[in-house]
């Protein structure tokens, strides 16, 4: 059990780790690409964002590839 | 967003070309936004904000006043967790309990437009509770805190000395999840069905938490009153949704049968107060009739922006006005006044007499239908 769970925490930590490289470079270039509603928005409204790209950033990664 | 910007953005005024040059939609844009910033910091939620936190301080101080006085010699970081706990338990009630309550009475309704800022406040002081307690109990040892959180205790198969930490845990992640995504950002890009999926897991998390509890703290607090409010609080929670339930199902079982030209009626003409609406569920269609200014309309009940019960809302300035966010639509036609782009499909109305009859067939979005005009009984 320890070892299934100890290889579970790693993969989750890594999940967590490119999420949130992904989030700093997708917030910073990406976002407005794929949603233009969000054009001139600000730092506060993109820290808002930040957490829940963390979770969801697999999603956003296919979006970007496919827009650009 | 600057201060400059929001300024801008609140006395903005758009002048529509396709409606008459004193209708009042003209003037009331600033309840809405284009973008996704001002819906949520308009100055009345600033306002719930400052009372929420305000109340929640001092519950939260009551509570640690009476674990101080219950046991002096308890840690500081004890009663932090105890605290937390029970200050974020509570409010997961509270949150439950919203959407039935301002379904049953129209005073609760101020509560459902701030329910997402109670949302995260819930999920940001749920998070000291298990940040506490893991730093309390798993960082101690060599292990890993969280692999610790999982095997400290491996009595997965007994009832009074389960893992029930762990429970507490994947309720944490769920309101996380929740918390993250509460922006209206999320609602449009994971789209409305998603958004709303995640956003059921509240029950799930509320399973959960009430099973850390039992399993948890309930196996040795002896004293029943911790049991009895656990179970008020479940009653609580079931029956405000039950009844909400009932009472919408009676409703829709008054519904007579339709008229030869298909109509149904909906209200006499005098059960709905002025500039108020009401809604019917007829043939799987979801219909909000609203009584303005001597006329009658009827657009879809479902609001644009997250669902919510138009019918519920009211006539504000000449547009009916979402009772959650304040979206607006004029009645006629059911298009949010420009620089918008919302449509509600509507519905064709009558009136006969004194009653208001409606024909469940959707017209396509934003499709102009006479209103009914209402004859003062002089048909
Ligand atoms: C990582 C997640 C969590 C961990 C490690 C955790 C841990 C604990 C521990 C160790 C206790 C016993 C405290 C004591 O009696 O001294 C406890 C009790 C409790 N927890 Fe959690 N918890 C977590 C998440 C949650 C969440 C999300 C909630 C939701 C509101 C919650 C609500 C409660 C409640 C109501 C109690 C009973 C409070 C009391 O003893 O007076 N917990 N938790
Ligand atoms: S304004 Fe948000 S649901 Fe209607």
């Amino acid at each position: 059990m320890t070892t299934t769970l100890s290889i579970l925490l790693i993969i989750a930590a890594m999940y967590m780790v490119l999420g949130n490289v992904f989030s700093i470079l997708f917030l910073w270039k990406g976002l407005d690409k794929v949603d233009p509603g969000t054009k001139d928005s600000g730092i506060i409204f993109k820290l808002l964002l930040y957490p829940g790209m963390t979770i969801f950033w697999p999603f956003f990664l296919t979006k970007w590839k496919f827009d650009s | 967003m600057t201060r400059e910007k929001r300024a801008q953005k609140v006395s903005f005024q758009y002048l529509d070309p396709s409606l008459p040059p004193n209708h009042p939609c003209h003037h009331y844009i600033s309840v809405m936004s284009v973008d996704y910033k001002s819906v949520l910091w308009n100055k009345q939620k600033k306002y719930y904000d400052i009372i929420l936190w305000g109340l929640i301080f001092l519950w939260f101080i009551s509570v640690f006043i009476f674990q101080y006085v219950m046991h002096e010699d308890m840690t500081i970081e004890t009663m932090i967790i105890r605290t937390t706990a029970v200050t974020a338990f509570f409010l997961l009630h509270l949150i439950l309990m919203i959407g039935p309550l301002s379904r049953l009475n129209k005073h609760f309704m101020p509560l459902l437009y701030n329910r997402r800022h109670l949302g995260v406040s819930m999920f940001l002081i749920a998070a000291v509770h298990g940040i506490f307690s893991i730093i309390q109990f798993h960082t101690l040892g060599d292990t890993n805190a969280l692999l610790s959180l999982f095997i400290s205790n491996k009595n997965y198969l007994t009832i009074s000395d389960f893992p029930f930490q762990t429970l507490g845990f994947f309720a944490l992640i769920i309101l996380f999840v929740m918390a993250a995504t509460s922006h209206d950002f999320w609602l449009k890009n994971l789209t409305p069905e998603i958004w709303k999926a995640l956003h059921m897991g509240v029950y799930v998390a509320y399973g959960l938490i009430v099973l850390h509890v039992l399993l948890g703290a309930l196996q040795y607090e002896s004293h029943p009153v911790y049991f009895v409010a656990l179970v008020l609080g479940f009653v609580a929670i079931a029956g405000s949704h039950l009844w909400a339930g009932l009472l919408e199902n009676r409703k829709l079982r008054n519904i007579e049968s339709p008229s030869a030209d298909g109509y149904y009626k909906v209200a006499e003409v005098k059960d709905l107060e002025e500039s108020c609406g009401t809604s019917i569920f007829v043939n799987g269609e979801n219909i909000a009739v609203f009584k303005n200014d001597g006329k009658v309309s009827a657009v879809s009940n479902i609001c644009k922006h997250q669902m919510g019960p138009l019918g519920e809302g009211k006539v504000i300035d000449g547009c009916i006005t979402c009772p959650w966010h304040g979206y607006q639509y004029i009645p006629e036609n059911g298009q949010s006044p420009p620089p918008f782009q919302e449509k509600l499909a509507t519905y064709d109305v009558k009136v006969i007499g004194e009653e208001i009859w409606v024909h469940p067939r959707p017209r396509p979005e934003g499709t102009f239908v006479e209103p009914a005009i209402i004859s003062n009984g002089k048909e």
